[in-house]
């Protein structure tokens, strides 16, 4: 029998060959593709091509202020403002965080909402968020927004077993009334589909979004329906293959291609009850949803929703480029947010306190080396955050080098050599061989040791801030 | 005086807290001897203090026995002007 596998000889180098195309430290690293994407739906093989997304308008909307308040107190006003301000700081000025809703239902919402919009940003927008109930409209239009989130439940768990509907036509026509409500009084609505992943998909979504479509068809394009893909217990899954209602892009795919939906007014807004949150949100991106709804460091109801640091991230995977996104603003925003009391844990990517600290004394071996051996991208210019190490009995002198360099400011040939740090890697190793410690050594602690152990250096370079 | 060879010897016993006769020049600091990590850079460090002399950190780190040691430094002494009996 022949030997049918295919062959891969050595391509041997003398150089480096870093791929640098994909992993420019200076951006986060980019999201290629080879080709299409072949989903099989309906039986058929149905191609998505990647590529389009660059021609196309994606964005992220915010939901910070709605389902990220329902899983915490609420905010105070002034916490609210500083973080829309922050917000739109962050998102640039193309508004690449296009939108952000609110609760409109007490005074302190609405002066919450004015006091936002007084700041004068262009992004985020500020939209409302209603039941479905035609008597909320008042408060849309006291409001003065131009549109608004409406609770479209649309699973039979929801139409039937909470909201008592006796039939799905009669839930579908009571949504209708709240659209045409909406077209009315001169505001855009956006249908939120609540639970669609537990839905019927043939028999209740594709209906009720083609009887939008032909609604929308009737009112100015300013207003015409917006569609939210709300997976609200997060049951949706990206996979190729996967059968619908849990498929993310054959969902879309049905909505958008099928209906003609355009990608413009569909939105994504997932949970993260398997851990799949922000996979599924940034794929149905690529399967033709325009707006990724995320919420700051993925707070929400329950496990939460897909992270807008993340969304941003991936955008700029994606697109390869800022667009005028001030990343910087991710970590301001993150130390505002522990200020207020909302935890963030330690290994939470991209703002946890360790999300670019290694234990391990041959990881911070490698740093000092050349810091992308272990760091993901140039965080200390993208996030004004260094990669560093913890200090444990597995830093070895090469990690408390790194941590003592790192504290001094020190760089390149300036860097201070292990050598002369070994009193202090000493001190460190007989906390926990003779002391028998079991917690790592904080910065505070540290410094103290290298005051002592290296009061030359000190005299020189500190005392400098460690974080 | 002694060699730059015993002065090594004489080092390495006590940072490692061995009997310098069973030191041998062929013996590698880590596999034979059974120095750890920071202990490696406090032999470094103990050799720098003993000769007077400075040396780079990767050039040092690389040095794997006592014989290998005691070369490395008798060059360095020569480059530092430090004199040494060899």
């Amino acid at each position: 029998m022949s030997d049918r596998r295919k062959r891969y000889p050595l391509v041997d180098r003398t150089e480096p060959n870093l791929l640098e195309d994909t992993f420019d430290y200076s951006l986060p690293p980019r999201i290629r593709f080879d080709g299409p994407i072949v989903e099989y739906i309906d039986g058929k093989p149905v191609e998505f091509n990647p590529a389009d997304l660059a021609a196309r308008d994606i964005v992220i909307t915010d939901t910070t202020f709605r389902d990220g308040q329902q899983a915490r107190p609420p905010y105070t006003l002034e916490q609210m403002v500083h973080i829309y301000d922050l917000m739109a700081k962050l998102g640039g000025p193309n508004g690449v965080i296009r939108q952000t809703e609110f609760f409109l239902y007490t005074a302190n919402d609405r002066r919450t909402l004015d006091s936002c919009r007084a700041l004068g940003h262009k992004y985020p927008e500020c939209t409302g968020w209603i039941r479905a109930d035609k008597g909320d409209f008042r408060l849309v239009r006291e409001a003065g927004l131009r549109e608004t989130g409406i609770l479209t439940s649309c699973s039979d768990y929801h139409i039937f077993q909470k909201l008592k509907f006796k039939s799905r036509k009669d839930c579908m026509e009571a949504f209708c009334g709240v659209v045409d409500a909406a077209f009315e009084a001169g505001v855009r609505p956006r249908c939120h589909l609540e639970d669609v992943t537990r839905a019927d998909i043939d028999g209740f979504i594709l209906p009720f979004c083609e009887r939008l479509m032909r609604m929308s068809e009737q009112v100015p394009e300013h207003l015409a329906a917006k569609i939210r893909l709300c997976d609200t217990m997060g049951f949706g899954v990206s996979f190729p293959g996967a059968m619908l209602p849990r498929s993310v892009p054959k969902l879309i795919y049905k909505i958008n291609q099928e209906l003609g939906v355009p990608s413009d007014r569909l939105e994504w807004h997932g949970h993260n009850d398997f851990h799949k949150v922000h996979a599924n949100a940034a794929t149905a991106w690529l399967y033709g949803c325009d707006a990724l709804n995320a919420t700051l460091f993925g707070f929400g109801e329950r496990t939460g929703n897909p992270p807008l640091e993340g969304a941003l991230i991936e955008y700029i995977s994606l697109r390869g480029y800022l667009c005028g996104i001030e990343t910087q603003v991710i970590t301001e925003l993150a130390d505002y947010m522990r200020s207020i009391g909302m935890p963030i844990p330690d290994h939470y990517p991209l703002v946890g306190r360790c999300f670019n600290t290694t234990s391990a004394g041959i990881h911070a071996g490698g740093l000092r080396q050349d810091e992308r051996i272990y760091n993901i991208f140039d965080t200390t210019a993208l996030l004004g955050r260094p990669p560093r190490v913890a200090i444990t009995d597995k830093s070895g002198a090469d990690g408390i080098a790194h941590w003592v360099n790192e504290f001094f400011g020190l760089k390149g040939e300036h860097r201070i050599s292990k050598i002369k740090m070994h009193k202090l890697a000493r001190w460190v190793l007989d906390q926990y061989e003779q002391h028998k410690r079991l917690t790592s050594i904080g910065d505070e602690e540290m410094e103290v040791k290298v005051k002592e152990f290296l009061p030359e250096y000190w005299q020189k370079y500190g005392p400098r801030s460690a974080c | 005086m002694s060699t730059i060879q015993e002065r090594v010897v004489a080092v390495t016993s006590r940072v490692l807290r061995l009997d310098s006769a069973e030191i041998r020049p062929e013996h590698a600091f880590s596999s034979d001897l059974g120095a750890e990590s920071v202990q490696s850079i406090e032999l470094i460090a103990m050799f720098e203090e003993e000769f007077g002399i400075e040396m780079e950190e990767d050039a040092a780190m690389s040095v794997q026995t006592v014989g290998g040691a005691a070369d490395f430094i008798a060059k360095v002494c020569e480059e530092q002007g430090v004199k040494v009996e060899v």
